[in-house]
C-alpha cells in the first residue's frame, strides 16, 4: 500500500469518528433538554416498535441507557447550552455596538475642517462679489450641515431619497469652487428615492470621487451617481474620470467603514466594488439587499 | 521690471472665487501693483510665471498638476512668492519658521495691507542694492515638498501594495489590501481570497512578498501569504501539519515546517 493509500484510508476513518462523535452529541443534546414526558413516549414507541420484531431487549437497553444518561448529565448539559444561547445574545448584543460605533465613526469623520474653512472663504469672498451666489451656497452649506449633523438620528435620514438630496447640496458647494472643472450627472430614478440606503456612504463616495480623482487633475471632469435595482439587489454607483487610483495610496478610513458598516447591517449579502474602467478614472459600487420602503 | 517703479504680480488658484478675491483686495490696498497673469494650476503659474516674470507671485498651497510649492520651486529666483492657504496647519507653522511669506484664506484686507506693505519695503530695498540680495529660501521650499508629500495628503503614501488589480472582464477590478484574506499561488496565476469570493492575477508571490507591508502580510507557506489580521489559531491536524484557522472564514491553510517559528508564542 502506498502512502497515499494509508492516508486515504485514515482520512475517512477520521471523518467516519468525527460524524459518529457529532451524531452521539447531538443525541446527548437532545437528552438534556427533551421534556421527561416525551421522553417516555419514546420509550413506550421503542417498545411498540420492538416488542413485534422480537428484540425487547434492545428497547430496554435504550430506556436504561437514556435514563441514565438524563439523570447524571442532564442538568448539567441543559445549563451549558443556555449558558450558550445567552453568548449568542450577546455576540448579537456585541455586534449591534461595533455597528453603533461603525456609525458614530462615519459621523465624526464627515465634515472635513478643509471643506468647512473653503466653503466658510469662498462665501466670505462671494458676499463681497456676487450676494446672491453666496446665498445660494450659504443655503447649499446649511442643507448639507443640518443633514449630516443629526444624520444618524434623524428618521428620514436612511433612504436613498435623502442621500442624493444631501450629496446635490455637497456637490453645489463643490460646483461653485471648482466651476466648470465639475460636472455632475445624476442617474437614480425617483421610485428608488423611498428605498432604505445606509446614511454617509455615497456622501463618501462622492467626496472620495472629487478629492482623489477629480482635484488633482487639471481639467477636472465629471461625477456619475447612478441607481439601479438588478433582481433583488439594489445597485448605488459613483464614478468619476479622474486621474484613477494609484496602487499605493491607502484605501483611507471612508473605504473602510463602509465595507464594517456593510458587514455589520447586511452580512454577505452586501459589498462595495472598486474597479476602473478602461477609458480610465475609477467606481465605487455598493451592492445591498433592495427593499422598497423602511420596515417599521 | 523694478526700474519703471511698477510692480507686477500674478495669483495662482485653482478656484476662480478665490483668485477674483485676491484681485478685488488688491487693487483696494495696493492699486499700483499690476496684475499681468492669473494661473488656475501649478503648471501654469510656471509657465505664465516663466512668461511675464512677475516680481509677486502669489501661489495657492493646493493645486492640480503642480502643487504651490513645486511650483515655487521653479519660480522663486526671479518672483517673490507669497502662499495662500485656507486650513494648512502643519504647512502654515513650516511658514513661519521658514520666514515665508503667506496669506490665510479668505484674504482679509487688513491682513494683506500688513503683507503689501511689507512686501513693498523689501522690494524697494532689493531694487536699490544691485545684486539681488533675495534670500535663498531653495532649501526651505525643499522641505516643504517632502512635509506636503507625507502631513498634507489624506492619504499618505507608504511605499506599500495597497490595492489589488485584477482584471474582471473589461474593467480592472480594485481589490484593497483590506479586503484580502490570503494569497496563494496555483501554477500560473496567484489566487487572492476575500471574504465575497476570489480572483486570479498574474503577479506572482514573490512579487507581493516584496511590495506588501511585511506587517500586514505573512509568508506561511511557500505558496501561500496570509493577512495577519486574520489569523484566527493554530493547531495540529492527525497527520501533524500545522493548520492556520481564519478568523469568521472556513478556511484552513498550512503552515509550512520553516515558518512556524511565526506562532510560536501564539
Amino acid at each position: 500500500m502506498s502512502a497515499s493509500q494509508i492516508n486515504q484510508g485514515l482520512d475517512f476513518l477520521r471523518d467516519a469518528f468525527n460524524e459518529a462523535s457529532k451524531l452521539w452529541w447531538r443525541f446527548f443534546d437532545w437528552l438534556a433538554v427533551v421534556e421527561w414526558r416525551q421522553l417516555a413516549l419514546t420509550w413506550f414507541l421503542a417498545f411498540l416498535v420492538c416488542v413485534p420484531l422480537n428484540m425487547p431487549e434492545l428497547a430496554t437497553w435504550y430506556l436504561i441507557a437514556s435514563f441514565g444518561v438524563k439523570i447524571l448529565a442532564g442538568g448539567k448539559r441543559k445549563a451549558e447550552l443556555l449558558a450558550k444561547e445567552a453568548t449568542m445574545q450577546a455576540n448579537v448584543a456585541t455586534l449591534e455596538r461595533r455597528l453603533m460605533e461603525a456609525q458614530m465613526a462615519a459621523l465624526q469623520a464627515q465634515v472635513e475642517p478643509h471643506f468647512l474653512f473653503n466653503t466658510l472663504a469662498l462665501i466670505g469672498q462671494l458676499i463681497e462679489t456676487d450676494p446672491q451666489e453666496a446665498a445660494r451656497v450659504h443655503a447649499h452649506l446649511i442643507e448639507y450641515l443640518r443633514s449630516t449633523l443629526p444624520q444618524m438620528r434623524a428618521r428620514d435620514g436612511g433612504t436613498l431619497g435623502k442621500q442624493v438630496e444631501l450629496s446635490k447640496a455637497y456637490l453645489s458647494i463643490m460646483q461653485a469652487r471648482m466651476k466648470e472643472r465639475l460636472n455632475v450627472r445624476f442617474d437614480v430614478p425617483v421610485f428608488l428615492g423611498s428605498a432604505p440606503f445606509p446614511p454617509m456612504m455615497l456622501q463618501t463616495l462622492i467626496e472620495n470621487a472629487i478629492k482623489h480623482g477629480l482635484e488633482p487633475k487639471i481639467a477636472g471632469g465629471t461625477v456619475t451617481v447612478r441607481a439601479y435595482v438588478d433582481g433583488a439587489t439594489l445597485h448605488v454607483e459613483v464614478c468619476d474620470d479622474g486621474i484613477g487610483i494609484d496602487p499605493h495610496a491607502d484605501d483611507g478610513i471612508g473605504l473602510a467603514n463602509i465595507r464594517e458598516r456593510l458587514q455589520l447591517l447586511y452580512g454577505a449579502n452586501a459589498e462595495l466594488v472598486i474597479h476602473t474602467p478602461a477609458s480610465g478614472g475609477a467606481c465605487a459600487l455598493i451592492k445591498l439587499p433592495y427593499k422598497m420602503m423602511e420596515t417599521a | 521690471m523694478m526700474n519703471e517703479g511698477v510692480l507686477t504680480a500674478m495669483i495662482a488658484d485653482d478656484e476662480a472665487p478665490m483668485r477674483d478675491l485676491l484681485r478685488a483686495r488688491l487693487a483696494a490696498v495696493w492699486p499700483e501693483l499690476r496684475i499681468v497673469a492669473e494661473a488656475a494650476n501649478g503648471v501654469e503659474a510656471v509657465e505664465l510665471g516663466q512668461r511675464h516674470l512677475p516680481d509677486i507671485a502669489f501661489l495657492d498651497i493646493r493645486m492640480p498638476g503642480l502643487n504651490g510649492i513645486e511650483a515655487a520651486r521653479q519660480l522663486y529666483r526671479r518672483s517673490h512668492i507669497v502662499f495662500a492657504t485656507a486650513y494648512d496647519q502643519y504647512a502654515l507653522d513650516a511658514f513661519e519658521q521658514g520666514a515665508l511669506d503667506y496669506l490665510l484664506k479668505p484674504v482679509t484686507a487688513e491682513r494683506l495691507a500688513t503683507t503689501c506693505a511689507r512686501l513693498q519695503a523689501q522690494l524697494k530695498a532689493r531694487a536699490k542694492a544691485p545684486s539681488p540680495a533675495q534670500p535663498d529660501i531653495g532649501q526651505q521650499l525643499a522641505k516643504l515638498t517632502s512635509l506636503l508629500e507625507n502631513r498634507g495628503q489624506e492619504t499618505p503614501k507608504t511605499g506599500y501594495l495597497r490595492w489589488i488589480q485584477a482584471q474582471v472582464g473589461a474593467s480592472l477590478r480594485m481589490v484593497s489590501t483590506r479586503e484580502v484574506l490570503f494569497f496563494q499561488s496555483d501554477e500560473k496565476y496567484t489566487r487572492v481570497q476575500t471574504a465575497g469570493g476570489e480572483f486570479l492575477i498574474r503577479k506572482t508571490l514573490k512579487e507581493l512578498a516584496e511590495e506588501l507591508d511585511p506587517d500586514e502580510f505573512w509568508r506561511i507557506h511557500r505558496s501561500t501569504l496570509v493577512r495577519v489580521d486574520a489569523i484566527g489559531e493554530v493547531g495540529r491536524d492527525l497527520r501533524g501539519r500545522h493548520m492556520l484557522r481564519l478568523r469568521g472564514h472556513p478556511f484552513e491553510l498550512e503552515v509550512s515546517r520553516n515558518h512556524t517559528y511565526l506562532f510560536q508564542q501564539m
